[in-house]
């Protein structure tokens, strides 16, 4: 192996920092809405903290740092075929930033969360005290639907997670690539960069 | 003449279909009670609520009548409202009901023994002002999703 690295500065401060609160937030509001109390309060409060951090982030992928702008890094089927084709392989990626099917679960999962967040702001559990905000605005047909996707999304979203977790430790014992500490220290040993981003 | 006749023969036949659902009550009519007993539950616990998150001024005797019915209500033989055969498997569309009530009575009873224990309480404190309403009203909400969260789906 004498493959050239270099420390490369790969994730700006917000999108650090964003991460890492929408892991605190997210189960948070997971741990709360299934285990918490009856009185969701707490569960409501991690609920907009979620609605904070994803509504920063999309605006982020447009004005922010290089590797957080969606227009670098979400790719057509094309490469992202041919990027699926390498993940078996024990090669290292040495993606400068999100991968482009690691793209697919970034928006995926922002999609997904708003959904979270707008179901859960719609529903109406007829229970007078833990009703969403904006329920009171729509019919009650639009907050029974609401409630009905809120809990489903859930676990759609905890599988998201799982998986996320599952390519970090495939790229980790596989590729022998840590995804965690860039994502920490903003930093990853990278190949040089002579050109920047195409 | 006619018309009197007529107007009888109405009469019987109304009387007569009152009578006859009240003596056989369908699935869909038990259905229809309980949503009519849970929708009055609901209209108390709206003005209860409402006050409780501050939408609506505190006025203790609004509080103690809102309080009051619901004590009322939670006092009722609610046992006939769950006869069998009435779950949304049943009756699809036309009941949340799931058939996990049927399954577990006992756990239902426990939760609506919660629910009327909270009212007992709110009851209590809802016309001695508005610090003490809020939790109260808290805790009943409470109850209210404890059931809702195991026994009723959340869309038809």
């Amino acid at each position: 192996m004498s493959e050239q690295l270099e420390k490369t500065y790969l994730w700006d401060p917000v999108v650090r920092v964003l991460h890492w609160a929408l892991v605190i937030a997210f189960f948070t509001a997971f741990g709360l809405g299934k285990f918490g109390p009856d009185q969701m309060t707490l569960h409501f409060y991690a609920g907009y903290a979620v609605a904070v951090i994803v509504v920063l982030r999309v605006i982020w992928g447009f004005v922010g740092f290089t590797t957080a702008r969606f227009a670098n890094f979400v790719k057509g089927p094309g490469k992202v075929m041919a990027y699926a084709r390498t993940l078996p392989s024990s090669k290292p990626s040495r993606s400068y930033g999100h991968n482009p099917v690691g793209a697919i679960f970034v928006v995926g999962v922002l999609i997904v969360l708003a959904m979270q967040v707008t179901s859960g702001l719609l529903a109406d559990p007829e229970d007078y005290v833990n009703v969403g905000p904006l329920a009171q605005y729509v019919s009650s047909d639009v907050t029974r639907k609401a409630l009905s996707y809120h809990e489903p999304l859930s676990f759609l979203l905890l599988l998201m997670v799982i998986g996320h977790i599952g390519a970090i430790f495939w790229y980790k014992k596989r590729k022998g690539e840590n995804l965690v500490t860039p994502m920490v220290t903003g930093y990853a040993q990278l190949p040089p960069r002579e050109t920047p981003a195409e | 003449m006619r018309k009197l006749i007529l107007s009888t023969v109405i009469a019987a036949t109304a009387a007569t279909t009152a009578a006859t659902g009240a003596f056989a009550q369908s699935p869909s009519d038990v259905a229809k009670a309980r949503r009519a007993f849970f929708t009055l539950v609901g209209f108390e616990m709206s003005t209860l609520g409402g006050i409780a998150q501050g939408k609506i001024d505190y006025d203790a005797e609004l509080a103690s009548q809102s309080a009051g019915d619901l004590l009322s209500l939670a006092s009722l033989h609610t046992a006939d409202y769950f006869a069998p055969g009435t779950s949304n498997e049943d009756l699809p569309g036309e009941t949340r009901a799931k058939a996990d009530i049927w399954d577990d009575m006992e756990g239902v009873q426990e939760k609506s023994m919660a629910f009327y224990q909270a009212v007992v309480e709110l009851n209590d404190v809802a016309g001695t002002g508005l610090d003490a309403l809020r939790p109260a009203v808290g805790k009943v909400g409470g109850t209210c999703k404890a059931c809702h969260d195991d026994y009723r789906a959340a869309d038809f």
